[in-house]
């Protein structure tokens, strides 16, 4: 899964202008054109993709920078952003295809299903660990979800890279682990 | 190397305290005089040096550290382990905070995780900050402090479990590792 460049080229990518999500973007950008937590977070607000959910948490604007943060700045650029934005579409339908009392939260078994659809195949131990660390009172609230999402696909990304013989297996060299993991 | 050597707490300075001191403060912190020191006790009893109440997640954990019967908080016997691991910290912390400020910034940080045996990059360190610091000042108050060393801690543990022949490497299936993950962070 390769993400595109993370910053735009000088004068921007053509289009940019007019992409709705610009505006939103660089109402809240400065000068670098680069966004922080807080910023991404009025950003996802503003341009109302936690939909007629919560809007997210700062330590989930986070996760969803660090997910694509490859240069460790803390901060996203445009292009970033929208990845992130196509992202947070597919993690809105699929939560909103399983909340369907529309209570804002689904439980652990939807969970469960959720992140199946997804294509993730996991064993019931991994959706164990899972479970319990988002499940609060047996149901998961939007922000929790994506922030599940975010990791699992942080986590993927930082494994397959050293699944270097795609064999489902990866080596982790000791500090390498402490700060992939951590970052995630 | 921070993998190999648990690092360990600062030099034992502090002879061991005697019992009715700590007594007193037994009994100080345990307001409702139930012999047992709830979380939300301890947490009133400690101070982060930010006028803002102690990181209840690390009162969390300390107390599950300590309490051996799953009581959800720690008796007399088990509180003396508290107290020793609490002023250990609180010794760390002073011998880092070289400006004395109270918090520990990125380069006190460094020392200080460098000194613990980890080898970390620079950027690492901002990661950490932005992760722990719930003052959002870009510093580490005492407790968030305790906190990101309990959590690098944990995946030490977690990633000697599975280095077994301990030479700083590990091979683990994708489920294992985000088993490992899911579990600590």
């Amino acid at each position: 899964m390769a993400y595109p460049g993370y910053g735009a080229p000088p004068g921007g990518v053509p289009g940019m202008q007019q992409d709705p999500l610009y505006g939103y973007f660089s109402a809240v950008a400065g000068q670098d054109g680069q966004i922080s937590a807080d910023e991404l977070q009025r950003c996802l607000t503003q341009s109302g993709m936690s939909g007629s959910y919560q809007p997210f948490s700062l330590d989930t604007c986070r996760l969803m920078i660090n997910m694509l943060d490859r240069d460790m700045s803390g901060t996203m650029g445009f292009n970033e952003f929208k990845d992130l934005c196509q992202a947070l579409n597919g993690w809105k339908q699929t939560f909103g295809s399983f909340d369907r009392d529309r209570s804002g939260a689904v439980e652990g078994h939807e969970l469960q299903q959720a992140i199946g659809s997804m294509g993730y195949n996991l064993s019931p131990q991994a959706m164990n660990c899972i479970m319990k660390r988002y499940s609060n009172h047996g149901r998961i609230p939007f922000d929790d979800f994506v922030s599940c999402c975010v990791r699992l696909r942080a986590l993927t990304d930082q494994f397959r890279r050293r699944d270097t013989t795609h064999t489902g297996n990866a080596s982790f060299q000791y500090d390498d682990f402490i700060q992939v993991t951590m970052s995630v | 190397m921070a993998y190999h050597s648990p690092y360990r707490a600062a030099p034992h300075v502090n002879a061991p305290p005697d019992q009715s001191f700590l007594w007193n403060i037994f009994q100080r912190v345990d307001k409702d005089r139930s012999g047992v020191i709830s979380d939300s006790e301890l947490q009133q009893a400690l101070s982060n040096g930010t006028w803002t109440p102690f990181n209840p997640v690390t009162v969390r954990s300390i107390i599950a550290m300590f309490d051996r019967e799953n009581k959800g908080g720690v008796n007399f016997n088990e509180f003396a382990g508290v107290w020793k691991y609490i002023t250990d910290w609180q010794n760390i912390f002073r011998n880092y905070d070289r400006d004395n400020s109270g918090f520990i910034d990125r380069n006190e940080l460094k020392l200080a995780l460098t000194g613990f045996g980890y080898r970390l990059s620079d950027q690492f360190y901002g990661t950490l900050i932005e992760k722990f610091d719930r003052q959002r000042k870009g510093q580490v108050a005492f407790d968030d402090f305790i906190q990101c060393c309990i959590v690098l801690q944990r995946l030490t543990d977690v990633f000697r479990r599975y280095d077994t022949d301990q030479d700083g490497w590990i091979q683990v299936s994708y489920e294992q590792y985000l088993s490992m993950v899911f579990n600590v962070v």
